[in-house]
Formats: C-alpha cells, sequence, structure tokens
C-alpha cells in the first residue's frame, strides 16, 4: 500500500490512559448499584421514588443550565444518584426534587459547571433541605422491610408541597440507630448496623455493600485510597479512644463504623475530585481531619449525625490543605 | 513510598510490547534514490559545506565541517554525486540547508575498514577529538553532541559512567537488538567511554524484561572492565537522563541532570561509538526503531542518512495507510508534517500509526482538580495549577514560581487526565511565550 498523501498532525503525547471523566462517573455510579438496589429491597417503593426523583432533577437542572454535551460525562447523573441515597427514604418527593435543583443549580453550575464547586453539589443539595425543611429530613425514615413497602408510598412522599402532610410518618416509620443512640434508647445489634437493616437515609444503611463498592472503586483507580483510608482510620483511632475512656458514652469502633453516612461520606462524598485536596499528603490531612470531625460532631454536638458537616468543612479547608502540601519540584532551589 | 523504592516518585506504567524474534536484531536498508542531508542534525550549530553541487564524494568523506564546539562534521552516507544544496523545510517549521545527494548503484558502496583506534593506548584528549570528528550526537535525549558532554564531564572528573539501556518507547526493542546482536560493539564503546570520561566504573541500567540479556552481556564481558548491572522496574519516564542519574546515585539531580559524578550515556550511543571507533570509521547511518500498526515488519533498521521518510516506510511494507506519522516515542515524538523529511542523526525511531491507532480524541473538559497529574510528574511539578495559569498567560508566575522549566514534556500528565486537557501543549507554549520576552542569556549559543 502505498504512504499517504495527507498526515494528521497532533502533540504529544500520542497516547492516553484511557482514564476519562466519564468513566470516572460511570465507575462511581457502578459502585452505588448494590447499595441502590438494597434500599429498594429494604424500603420499598419510597426509596426507589426518591432516588428516581432526585435523579431526574439532577439531570433536567443540568440540561437547563449547560450544553446537552454535558448530560454525556454522567457527573449529573452521579449527583442525583448519591443525593437520592443520602435523603431520607420517606421524605416528600417534591423536597428531592428541590434538592436535586439546589445541587446542580446552586451547588454546581454557579460554581462554574464540571471542575468548578468547591463543594460535593449532592451535599449542598442535601444541606439545602436540611435547613429549609429539618421536620421532614429528620423524620421520614423507615423502618426496615416494612409490610407494604413494595406496594405504597408512606403518605409523607407524596405530600404536596409547603402543606403538612395528614398521614404523616404512618406505621412505615422508624428511628435511625444514630437518633436513638443519642436518645438513650440502646444500640442497634452490630450486624444489623453492617447489613444495614435498619432505619436511615435510603443509601447509607449498609456498611458492607458500600464497603464493597468503596473497594471496586480503589480496584479499578476511579478514586485514591488515602481519602477514604484516612479518614476511617482517624474515626476508629478518635472512638478507640473515647469508648476506652467512657464506654457507656461512647461507642466502639464497629458500631461507629457501621451506623450513619460513614461509609457513603468516606468512599462516595469525600473522594469526589475538586472537593478533595490534589496532592498526596494534602488527601492524607484532609481524610484525617473529616474523621475527627465526624466524630467531634457525633459525640459531642446536639446532632446525631456529623458525617455532612464534617465532609462541608473538610472541603471548605481543601485549598488550604493544597497549599500546605504544594509539590517541590526536583531538584528546585538545589541548583539555584 | 513507592517512589524511595524506585528513586523518584510519580511516572506511568505504560502497557508494553513484547519484541518477537524477528526485532531483536538490527537490519540494513537499502539505499533510497537521493538522501538529503541537513547541515544542522542535531543541537547546536549547523556545520558548512565543504562540497558543492556536481562533486562526487565517497562513502564516508567529509561532506560539511564544523567550526565550533558544538557543531559536528558531516560525512557521506554515500558513494555518489551532490545533486545540489537547497534550503528545505525542517521538521519544525523552519527551514535548514540540505545537500541532496544521489547514491551510485549498489557495488560500489564499500566503506573502506581503516585502522581502529586502541583504547588502551589512546589518550582521552585524542578520544574526544575522534568521537567529535566521527560526528556522533547522542541517542534519545535532545540529540546533543556526545563529545561535548564527555568533554565537560572529564574535565570535572566523573567517577561513574551510566549506560542508559532504558528503551525510551515500550513499542521499540532497540536495547534487546544491541545487547542481543552487537555485543562487542557495545563492550568496545564502554571501553572508549571510561577511557575517554576518566570513569572507574561503568553501570548498565536497563529495565526488567531486558534484565536477562543484560545479565548475558555482564556476565560474559572480559575481565578487566569494570561493568555493573542495574535492573529497575518498568517505568516510564525513566530513562530520562536527570531521573536515572537520580535513581543510580539516589541524589537530587540539578536540571542539567549532568552535575555530580557520574555521566550518562545512552546505549545506541555507546554502541555506535564502538562500532565506528573501532574500524575508524564516520556516522553514515542512523540505528531507528520502526513500530505502529501501519509497519508491515516493525523492528530494527541501520537507515543511510538522509533517506526520507516515504522510502523507510516503503521498504518495511506498509499494511495500511498511515493516518499520523511520528518521530520518536508515543509519548514525546512529533508528528511529521511530510514523508519526504529525512532520517537524521538522533531519530530514535518512526512510529506509523494506522486509523486504529490515531483518532481524533474527544475535545478537552475543564479541569476536575482529580490531583492525578501531580501523582503523575516524575519532576514534582504541579501540572493542574501550570495548566491554569497557561490558560490566563500567566507565563512569569509559571517560570518563577512553578519552576516550568524542569518540565521536560515526558507527557505523563497529558496520559492521565480524566478530562484530555492537552497540558503538554500548553506547556510548550508557555515556554516559547516566555523565552521570547527573555534576554537571550550571553554566551548562550544560537541553536
Amino acid at each position: 500500500m502505498p504512504p499517504p498523501s495527507t498526515l494528521r498532525l497532533a502533540a504529544a503525547p500520542h497516547r492516553h490512559g484511557g482514564h476519562t471523566v466519564r468513566r470516572l462517573m460511570l465507575h462511581m455510579v457502578i459502585a452505588l448499584l448494590p447499595a441502590t438496589v438494597f434500599a429498594g429491597a429494604l424500603f420499598g417503593l419510597a426509596a426507589l421514588a426518591t432516588i428516581g426523583v432526585a435523579i431526574l432533577a439532577c439531570l433536567l437542572a443540568e440540561r437547563l443550565c449547560a450544553p446537552r454535551s454535558a448530560l454525556g460525562d454522567g457527573s449529573a447523573l452521579l449527583t442525583g444518584l448519591l443525593l437520592g441515597l443520602s435523603l431520607p427514604p420517606a421524605v416528600p418527593l417534591w423536597m428531592a426534587a428541590v434538592g436535586g435543583f439546589v445541587a446542580i443549580v446552586v451547588g454546581k453550575q454557579l460554581f462554574g459547571g464540571l471542575g468548578g464547586p468547591a463543594f460535593h453539589p449532592a451535599l449542598v443539595g442535601r444541606i439545602f433541605l436540611q435547613a429549609a425543611f429539618p421536620a421532614a429530613m429528620s423524620q421520614g425514615w423507615i423502618a426496615p422491610f416494612a409490610v407494604g413497602r413494595a406496594t405504597q408510598l408512606p403518605g409523607t412522599s407524596m405530600a404536596v408541597p409547603f402543606m403538612s402532610p395528614s398521614a404523616a410518618y404512618d406505621s412505615f416509620s422508624g428511628a435511625t440507630p444514630l437518633a436513638a443512640a443519642k436518645l438513650g434508647d440502646g444500640v442497634a445489634p452490630l450486624a444489623d448496623l453492617w447489613l444495614g437493616t435498619v432505619a436511615g437515609s435510603t443509601g447509607e444503611t449498609s456498611a458492607v455493600l458500600l464497603l464493597l463498592g468503596g473497594l471496586y472503586l480503589v480496584g479499578v483507580r476511579a478514586v485514591d485510597w488515602r481519602i477514604p483510608v484516612a479518614m476511617l482510620a482517624s474515626v476508629a483511632a478518635l472512638y478507640a479512644v473515647l469508648h476506652g475512656l467512657e464506654p457507656a458514652r461512647h461507642p466502639d469502633v464497629l458500631t461507629a463504623f457501621g451506623s450513619g453516612g460513614l461509609m457513603l461520606g468516606a468512599w462516595f462524598f469525600a473522594t469526589a475530585p475538586g472537593c478533595a485536596p490534589m496532592t498526596r499528603s494534602g488527601k492524607w490531612i484532609y481524610g484525617l481531619a473529616i474523621g475527627a470531625l465526624v466524630v467531634v460532631i457525633r459525640q459531642f454536638s446536639g446532632q446525631p449525625e456529623g458525617v455532612m458537616y464534617a465532609l462541608l468543612l473538610g472541603s471548605a479547608l481543601t485549598p488550604h490543605f493544597d497549599r500546605w502540601t504544594q509539590p517541590r519540584p526536583l531538584g528546585w532551589r538545589a541548583s539555584r | 513510598m513507592f517512589g524511595h523504592r524506585l528513586g523518584f516518585s510519580g511516572g506511568i506504567t505504560l502497557p508494553r510490547h513484547e519484541p518477537r524474534s524477528g526485532e531483536l536484531r538490527i537490519r540494513q536498508m537499502a539505499f533510497a534514490p537521493e538522501l538529503h542531508l541537513p547541515l544542522r542534525q542535531h543541537a547546536g550549530r549547523a556545520a558548512v559545506a565543504a562540497v558543492r553541487p556536481g562533486n562526487e564524494v565517497a562513502r564516508g568523506q567529509l561532506l560539511a565541517g564544523g567550526d565550533h564546539e558544538l557543531s559536528l562534521p558531516l560525512h557521506s552516507p554515500a558513494t555518489g554525486r551532490v545533486v545540489n544544496i537547497v534550503e528545505q523545510p525542517d521538521q519544525h517549521g523552519g527551514s535548514v540547508s540540505v545537500i541532496r545527494l544521489a547514491p551510485f548503484p549498489g557495488d560500489t558502496q564499500e566503506y573502506h575498514d581503516e585502522r581502529g583506534l586502541d583504547p588502551v593506548s589512546i589518550s582521552a584528549g585524542r578520544l574526544l577529538d575522534a568521537i567529535c570528528a566521527a560526528g556522533i550526537v547522542g541517542q534519545g535525549g535532545e540529540g546533543r553532541p556526545t563529545h561535548a558532554g564527555l568533554r565537560a564531564s572529564a574535565g570535572r572528573g566523573v567517577e561513574m559512567l551510566v549506560l542508559n539501556g532504558i528503551e525510551e518507547e515500550p513499542a521499540f526493542s532497540l536495547v534487546p537488538a544491541i545487547l542481543r546482536a552487537h555485543r562487542d560493539d557495545l563492550v568496545m564503546g564502554v571501553r572508549y567511554l571510561l577511557k575517554a570520561t576518566g570513569a572507574a566504573r561503568a553501570v548498565l541500567a536497563v529495565e526488567q524484561h531486558d534484565g536477562e540479556a543484560a545479565r548475558a552481556l555482564v556476565t560474559a564481558v572480559a575481565p578487566g572492565l569494570s561493568m555493573t548491572l542495574r535492573v529497575l522496574p518498568a517505568r516510564y519516564p525513566q530513562g530520562a537522563e536527570a531521573l536515572l542519574l537520580r535513581i543510580l546515585a539516589d541524589r537530587t539531580a540539578s536540571g542539567d541532570g549532568r552535575s555530580g559524578d557520574a555521566v550518562c550515556v545512552n546505549l545506541v550511543t555507546a554502541a555506535e561509538v564502538g562500532r565506528l571507533l573501532a574500524h575508524g570509521q564516520c556516522v553514515t547511518d542512523q540505528v531507528i526503531a520502526l513500530a505502529g500498526t501501519a509497519v508491515r515488519e516493525p523492528g530494527n533498521y541501520r537507515v543511510p542518512l538522509g533517506t526520507p521518510v516515504r522510502f523507510v516506510l516503503e521498504q518495511a511494507g506498509l499494511r495500511a495507510a498511515p493516518v499520523r506519522v511520528l518521530q520518536g516515542g508515543l509519548m514525546r515524538g512529533q508528528a511529521l508534517a511530510s514523508l519526504d523529511l529525512p532520517i537524521t542523526k538522533g531519530v530514535t525511531g518512526l512510529i506509523a500509526l494506522g486509523p486504529d491507532e490515531a483518532g481524533v480524541p474527544e475535545p478537552p473538559l475543564p479541569c476536575i482538580r482529580c490531583g492525578d497529574c501531580v501523582d503523575a510528574c516524575p519532576m514534582q511539578l504541579h501540572p493542574a495549577q501550570l495548566g491554569m495559569l497557561a490558560r490566563k498567560s500567566e507565563f512569569k508566575s509559571m517560570h518563577e514560581e512553578y519552576d516550568l522549566d524542569s518540565c521536560f514534556e515526558c507527557g505523563c500528565c497529558d496520559y492521565v487526565c480524566p478530562s484530555r486537557i492537552p497540558l503538554v501543549q500548553l506547556f510548550r507554549a508557555a515556554k516559547a511565550q516566555w523565552r521570547r520576552h527573555q534576554p537571550v542569556a550571553a554566551g548562550e549559543s544560537a541553536s
């Protein structure tokens, strides 16, 4: 075959590792699938509706704010899924929709779209709802395997916007383990906590499934293992000390790991690029700091759960972590 | 973490191509009907033509002379006639004076074997002069004249000669070919180089996959030659001089990678030094690797200087029409604008990419600040930050605060970037912009 008459030019390097934003988002979604399916089985229709509405709201908001091609990178899909998984399953669906809009419009697009946000968009949506509708957000729990969950929605889900739901918090409801512990109502069995057969936010209950998803992400190198490892290590260390000093007041490490949004936060929220520092040592500090904040908020504040606020504070400090840990160029200064 | 084991942190692991047995030797390529010989084939100054159009020249005869420490003589790759001397475009978009030579047909192309140099009795100074007179250019780097680097290190008094056997590009198999098929040349070259630099010992550095061949060579080496082996886990871009010296000496190399008590010479260069000086010959051809899916017979070829790329590809056979042809490796090689460009000294290989390999990349997305590039940068720079500054044209900050000058454009940051931001391209443009606004430092040679 004769050589061609025209050649295509391009700048080096002429090869790419294949790791793209789209793949990153897709891996995240795949890693969350087991927890999503489990949420459907545990909390029924309400959980699936919450997740679905959150995703649709995010996609719609993204479509309205950004060019059509932006939907293709999968980041809005992931934001919606994470928001849905972090909401109480029986939350009024219109609130889930509002949360999705706030996540994308305020949390992401106002910060400049992909790569811009300083805080995780899903977290912004979640915290907005927490601040705006504290009652609904702290009461929309469903007891695990509630009867009739597969066929009917709790009254709260279909609540009309800004009207108080009439048949509110019916037979479905159940307290989350962390809230129960805070009120001194005893601790759920460890096995239930880890398997996730307890009340809680839609996708946060099963520590085992979330851990599996996290390990998958590390395996395919979609996230940096340093962040979750640092975060969980600092939580473990602090709980070990606290539990040792005051076993009656503070839970042990395994209980702490199994409860609340710790696993979801550590593997899926804290690792989001843009919210975490870029340097390796920065990632260690960031993870350790978030872990410490989780323990402080959980054990010493009025809130039953602290992962959300700890993540927010950690991201707020990210620019500083980055600045403190700037890489030092090889041979820099030494040669001058 | 891994940084200590490897001697540097960052870098990437590239997919490896396992050479077939046919690629483990160097094949001679025929003469093209016309050879194009640029008067400048390396970093440094152009040579001055010593022939005129119409002159008949013999293979190995001087075509152009060097008149400066950083310019090298150019010898005729073939017995033939000088057609003319013209200005021609070079691969960087500039132009260069080119001697066009028409080789005579086949059997007149004998290269007389002169008396070689004896590495024991000759003085270091005369050896360096001989390396310069042979017109030898260092392979696998920026194409600097070999003798200049050696002379600088000889004056400094180096202790260690590092033989760089790290393949520039995983698709190439020059290193195993030299280690297996050209041992004698290599050993001879090491003798010459040790003498020329005054180094006490040589260290051969290769990657894991060439470890066996290198071990066989080092064990077979005659007594009296102090040569040891360092086998490194495969990791791009540890073959870069600054990094390799740092790994072997375990100390921070300065910007030019030449400081300290070691000097680095490419394995292919060392074998060429041994082959040429032992026979009293000069550089008349260039050893290149040929790769890419569009090539029917990839492998290593000894190509007469000045052979057009088109002729090389035709001789090796094409499986498909190449979409993009690179001079050098996939990570750092330059896409050629024309197949009429000649093979010159310092060209280590050609890659002809087929349609399956050279698609149009997706448009870049904004930086998501994942930090993968920071992890990958072997020079511990901050590519994400530099990229952001480049978009704002903050060239001063890029150079003075973020040390862009240390960047040798290895391409690791581009390779790992999930947003596919063309970082190296941004950096190259920023360097050019910055250089344009800098006064030329006194004593710096025009290159």
